[in-house]
């Protein structure tokens, strides 16, 4: 189980606060999405909890393991990520993926780094990919690479920017569908932002509406309220059930 | 494993095996020729030091040096600017990023300038051969100039947690404060001051000894031993900083590790022979098309790519300048240039 606990972060000094007291929990497969408008520290939370911005305070527990207390190498074997621009060098998936594996080879892959690596290709139905240069891959399929890459890492918890950001709409569910996978059949935690409120319906477990870098109301599904987003998105929007399920008809 | 990737290992293989050969015949034949067209069978005999005295020095004491300058120095720049490419995230990142090279000028124009060191008024005039005319003064200062260039470069940068962005333009700024100061002491300087402080830059393999080649051997090696050791990292590297520390690579340490170590690596080589440029853009260019990104094997090819380079610039320099070669340095753009333009407007390749 994740917990984050009275995390705050501040750009410098005598900057005012971006992230204040922030504490939520996130069950082992449950997906989190978090919500907020761009600029309301959205990203500031991803980067604090995968280590690249030191907190001013609080803590990342992860089974009661505080991760701010680990060095980077351990704490990739806890956190995956998939940012929002993917980058990669010109290697073949294979390759791609198998620097997940660097916390746990160090300098040279060893027959159980490629074994996993193996496995969590056709766990994901890439392995004919396995060979093509990551270059010559549609953003859909460049995406699964980096979910595979992150999963290499054997991670607790997978933070995935904006996953749908860069994609149409066939890649999107595609996408979305694998987030899914990953939380029901391996136990993973995904914690994520969606910009598309009905996707964010669909997908998610848990909600953590953020704004003015408080959480202001975190829960399931019964918290996703025309209210909440008015006061988070300043958009107004209502909210339908349609054969029980939540629907969000904007403007 | 399947076909494709038994094509591609191939592919790796051969390209590395067809430039090792290239390098060691190359390297041989340059061995066997030269401007006092001594035949191949006085050559072999010169080999075995069985020749006159004077083919023997000539074979041992001008080629053999001269050659392995060529292969070092070489496979020296082409893995520096690859390094410096991958670090930098900038293509047009090369071995000189840092204002290496503007420091080592600096450095040796401050000596032969100022205290009448340098080769021209050392063995051609006894009559200047004074404490500060020491054949190595010049390499020394402009080696030192250019470590004190680095470590500011670097020093500053780490306020910046080696932003590669930053890096490029502080190298940048720091480079023309030591050509600013280079073309200070040149105006100042005599005729033969500024005519040597000014061919001392062109780069000029003819400088090399035994002594200067196993400097920059050691170097050199150093450099990429380290580099091969930590190809894994570099490979995550290019996925970007944020995925690469995410990944559990220490991204600054390492950064600044490359950046240190390929920049030394220049400076030992300009100290030495002088500019050789675009060797360090080229090369790793050319290898990075033929062969993807993995520094697994774009390390060695890079290594094989520059040297291979170097030998033939050099060879045709020698063949070209009637007795006294002409700068390699100048070669190397030369015959580089036209060769990377054809590669880069060419058609695209997959991988």
């Amino acid at each position: 189980m994740l917990e984050i606990k009275n995390l705050s972060f501040r750009y410098s000094g005598g900057a005012p606060l971006v992230l204040r007291d922030v504490s939520f929990t996130l069950k082992d497969g449950e997906i989190g999405i978090l919500l907020a408008k761009n600029g309301e520290g959205k990203s500031t939370l991803f980067q604090t909890i995968l280590g690249l911005r030191k907190p001013l305070g609080g803590q990342i527990l992860f089974d009661g393991q505080d991760l701010l207390k680990m060095n980077r190498r351990e704490r990739a074997r806890y956190v995956g990520y998939v940012p929002q621009e993917i980058r990669f060098g010109a290697l073949s998936v294979f390759d791609t993926v198998l620097m997940g594996r660097i916390s746990y080879f160090h300098l040279r892959a060893g027959r159980e780094d490629e074994e996993a690596v193996r496995k969590i290709l056709s766990g994901m139905e890439m392995e004919e990919f396995a060979d093509r240069n990551v270059l010559e891959l549609s953003g859909g399929e460049r995406q699964k690479v980096a979910v595979a890459r992150a999963l290499a890492q054997e991670p607790k918890l997978l933070v995935f920017d904006e996953p749908t950001a860069n994609l149409d709409i066939a890649n999107e569910q595609l996408i979305l569908q694998e987030a899914k996978k990953l939380s029901r059949e391996r136990h993973i935690s995904v914690l994520t932002s969606l910009h598309d409120l009905n996707q964010a319906l669909t997908l998610g477990d848990r909600f953590f509406f953020l704004r003015d870098g408080v959480i202001q109301v975190s829960g399931g599904r019964e918290v996703f309220t025309e209210k909440e987003i008015k006061r988070t998105f300043d958009a107004d929007v209502r909210i339908m059930e349609i054969e029980g399920k939540k629907v969000v008809i904007g403007g | 494993m399947t076909n494709e990737r038994k094509i591609q290992k191939k592919k790796t293989h051969t390209v590395i095996i067809s430039l090792a050969a290239a390098v060691i015949v190359l390297a041989v034949f340059c061995v066997f020729i030269g401007s006092s067209h001594m035949s191949i069978a006085d050559g072999f005999q010169a080999l075995l030091k069985k020749s006159t005295p004077a083919n023997n020095r000539i074979i041992w004491n001008i080629r053999i040096p001269r050659v392995l300058a060529a292969v070092i120095a070489g496979a020296g720049l082409s893995v520096s600017g690859l390094i410096m490419q991958t670090n930098l995230n900038n293509p047009m990142a090369s071995p000189a990023t840092l204002g290496v090279s503007n420091a080592a000028v600096f450095g040796a124009n401050l000596s032969i300038i100022a205290f009448a060191g340098g080769f021209l008024s050392t063995g051609n005039n006894l009559a200047s051969y004074t404490v500060g005319a020491n054949p190595y003064a010049t390499s020394l200062m402009a080696f030192l100039f250019s470590v004190l260039s680095v470590l500011l470069i670097l020093g500053l940068c780490r306020l910046k947690a080696f932003q590669p962005g930053v890096v490029v333009l502080a190298g940048l700024a720091i480079g023309s404060v030591w050509t600013a100061g280079t073309t200070i002491l040149q105006f100042y300087a005599t005729d033969v001051g500024l005519s040597a402080a000014v061919i001392w830059t062109f780069g000029d393999l003819g400088r090399a000894t035994y002594r200067t080649d196993w400097i920059m051997a050691a170097v050199v090696g150093v450099g990429i031993g380290f580099f091969s050791l930590v190809s894994w990292h570099l490979n995550v590297l290019l996925s970007g900083d944020a995925s690469a520390k995410s990944m559990g690579v220490s991204v600054n340490a390492l950064r600044f590790a490359c950046l240190l170590l390929a920049s030394l690596i220049t400076a030992v080589c300009v100290s030495f022979m002088g500019i050789i440029g675009f060797v360090g853009i080229i090369c790793p260019h050319v290898i990075k098309r033929l062969l993807g990104q993995d520094h697994r094997e774009v390390i060695p090819a890079s290594a094989l790519a520059g040297s291979l380079l170097l030998l033939l610039a050099d060879t045709f320099s020698r063949s070209m300048g009637n007795g006294s070669a002409l700068p390699v340095g100048a070669i190397t753009s030369l015959l580089g240039a036209p060769f990377f333009l054809a590669i880069i407007f060419g058609k695209e390749e997959g991988r």
